[in-house]
């Protein structure tokens, strides 16, 4: 599909000078950038629509969002995944208004046209109505996404039909991701339900805090800390063995003690236990993976998808308009878990991560009120600081990704607002530059590769 | 004839005693005032120990679609605590940095629709209410959470003590930033 933006194509490149480290204030805020940020990024990106959990068998289906358009996600009988518009080709209008089910077939309310769990036009009330010239129904379904992919239990799709493929769109954040998806046997799942909530803010606000702002934790979450774990303040931070490493835009922040985020979750009993599976996890992801699991981390996947590993929140930004995001929030566990960890899981990352959780209430409040305020007319025009640590960039033999030393840093921050410029400025994907150059080039198991990574 | 059947105890599931539903309906509305005015140490002395305070997330889904959204503890929750969790949660204002509390938001519970049931074990009452609460914040930040609750109080000492709440808040999007308040 071809995404035609008509109109003037202002340039982007004004709004920020990442070698500097600022940001100009409207990009979190302009209508018109919004507008061409649907266009040129949410309608081009791969964006996360699914848990493969969340759609066990056929016919199971969810409703989502990419950008502001409305689809539905579902299983197909053949046990693969179709996402499609909720939106009849006969009026526009939806064709299923739950959150997530199990259906055979997608009816519209208006006229009663009626599509199969693979979007395609099964029929229509009083069908008579049309001669055969007027309607030719394998080109009247619901309109198929350009392509969908998993990657180890999470689903994306895109509307671009150029462009990378999911492996080159992770690139090498896939040796990152797995120590989410793979720590364990079995993979992961999500637990059923899903929390969204509104907050009053530009979506790069969430996106940017998970992706590199551990600076902020110790300072907003000092009275989260302190409720979750019997007056302790933060764990301090190590700056010599903590890092920020950027991919594509992505990022992961981290440090390698291997118990921060897992003793911020506030549940000795989930400590125990990755305790217990750390030698099984260093024999499956190399011994360095296995001690950055658990440090005090944030992530974020290109361009709205964010989690904790460790405190196992996973969430989606999802746009409504410059200065509102929803936030859907799920809790990622291992399959492999006895039902005890899970729902220890759950009610930690709720009580922390939830909107009523001890960590989440500050942030939303920061967010807003800097979405807010950046809106202001002469306000708008200050540029904004993102220069920590820019003189810290390392090569790293063990760690992908451009990766800079010390873990309050803005590299990662600055790393996706590259990859936003990259994409706002590209007219054809395969043109935007790869950042790094990817080690991984060719595999597609990040786990496993002989050598490559061992310590 | 005397008219014995005035002091009968009524069976589960009927109506409470006059002087009960009084009682418990001025409970529910003491409770009340003590969040509007973030009395936490006045409301925490009014949960039981075994207290299992839960708001579960509820999706849209079709009327024939059975997943059990409510009952099933295992699901997303706004809330799924027990008391020492509650008090966990309450210990962040006692940290002197929780700053999205600091100016305070000014906070109304209106509780209505109150009806009291006799359940099956002595001295538990199962006490339906609906709930308005409303937030208004530094500026002109406000909104409005609307619901019902399914309650049990115990009868302890000369007071009641809330043993169990059920929280059904009418948002599937949660239409608010945050829920820096019990309901």
């Amino acid at each position: 599909m071809r995404i035609e933006r008509i109109g003037r194509e202002p340039e982007f490149s004004q709004y920020m000078d990442l070698k500097e480290g600022w940001l100009d204030r409207r990009i979190f805020s302009d209508a018109e950038i919004y507008e061409e940020e649907l266009y040129r990024i949410f309608a081009r990106s791969w964006l996360f629509v699914a848990h493969e959990s969340q759609l066990p068998k056929a016919g199971d289906f969810l409703t989502t969002h990419m950008g502001e358009d409305a689809v539905i996600v579902a299983r197909q009988p053949d046990g693969s995944i179709k996402v499609f518009l909720n939106s009849c080709p006969h009026r526009g209008n939806k064709v299923c208004f739950a959150d997530a089910g199990n259906t055979r077939r997608f009816v519209c309310n208006y006229h009663g046209w009626a599509f199969d769990t693979g979007g395609e036009l099964k029929g229509m009330h009083e069908e008579y109505c049309y001669d055969e010239i007027d309607i030719d129904r394998k080109k009247n379904g619901l309109k198929q996404v350009a392509r969908v992919a998993g990657y180890k239990g999470l689903v994306f799709a895109t509307f671009a039909e150029d462009g990378p493929s999911l492996d080159a769109w992770l690139g090498d954040f896939r040796w990152y991701l797995d120590m989410l998806l793979d720590n364990e046997e079995g993979g992961t799942e999500l637990i059923g339900g899903c929390i969204k909530s509104v907050i009053n803010a530009n979506w790069k606000f969430g996106v940017e805090n998970f992706i590199g702002d551990a600076y902020h934790a110790g300072w907003t979450h000092d009275s989260g800390c302190r409720s979750m774990n019997n007056g302790e303040p933060f764990p301090p931070v190590d700056m010599e063995n903590s890092y920020h490493a950027s991919v594509n835009g992505h990022g992961w922040e981290f440090g390698t003690e291997g118990v921060g985020d897992l003793f911020l979750l506030g549940r000795p009993k989930v400590m125990e236990y990755y305790e217990r599976i750390r030698p099984k996890m260093a024999q499956r992801l190399g011994e360095m993976r296995s001690q950055i699991f658990g440090s005090v981390a944030s992530a974020s996947i290109f361009p709205n998808v964010s989690f904790l590993p460790g405190i196992s929140t996973f969430r989606q930004w999802q746009p409504k308009g410059p200065m509102e995001f929803e936030l859907k929030t799920w809790v990622i566990v291992n399959k492999a878990m006895p039902d005890d960890i899970k729902d220890e899981i759950t009610k930690g990352v709720m009580q922390t991560f939830g909107p009523g959780g001890t960590f989440e209430m500050d942030d939303g409040e920061n967010w807003s009120n800097c979405t807010t305020v950046n809106r202001g007319v002469v306000t708008r025009h200050e540029r904004l600081h993102y220069r920590c640590g820019i003189s810290r960039q390392i090569e790293h033999d063990t760690l992908p990704g451009i990766v800079y030393r010390g873990q309050y840093n803005d590299a990662n921050q600055r790393g996706f607002y590259q990859r936003w410029l990259d994409m706002m400025e590209a007219d054809k994907l395969d043109a935007m530059p790869e950042r790094p150059e990817p080690r991984l080039t060719g595999v597609s198991e990040t786990r496993d590769v002989p050598g490559l990574f061992a310590l | 004839m005397t008219k014995n059947t005035t002091f009968k105890r009524p069976q589960t599931g009927q109506s409470a005693s006059l002087e009960l539903t009084h009682a418990l309906t001025q409970t529910v509305y003491r409770e009340a005032r003590m969040l509007d005015d973030e009395n936490y140490v006045g409301w925490v002395k009014m949960l039981a120990d075994d207290l299992l305070y839960h708001m579960p997330g509820i999706e849209t889904r079709y009327r024939r679609d059975k997943t059990d959204q409510v009952n099933d503890l295992t699901r997303m929750a706004y809330y799924n605590d027990n008391l020492e969790e509650i008090k966990k949660r309450l210990s962040r204002l006692e940290t002197g940095t929780a700053w999205s509390e600091d100016p305070a938001t000014r906070y109304t519970h209106i509780i209505t629709n109150v009806e009291v049931e006799m359940t099956e074990k002595e001295g538990e009452y199962q006490v339906f209410s609906n709930f308005y609460a409303y937030r208004n914040r530094n500026e002109r930040e406000e909104d409005s959470l609307i619901g019902n609750r399914v309650d049990i109080w115990r009868e302890a000492g000369a007071a009641f003590q809330l043993v169990k709440r059920r929280i059904i808040l009418k948002h599937n999007v949660l239409l608010s930033k945050n829920l820096n308040i019990f309901l």
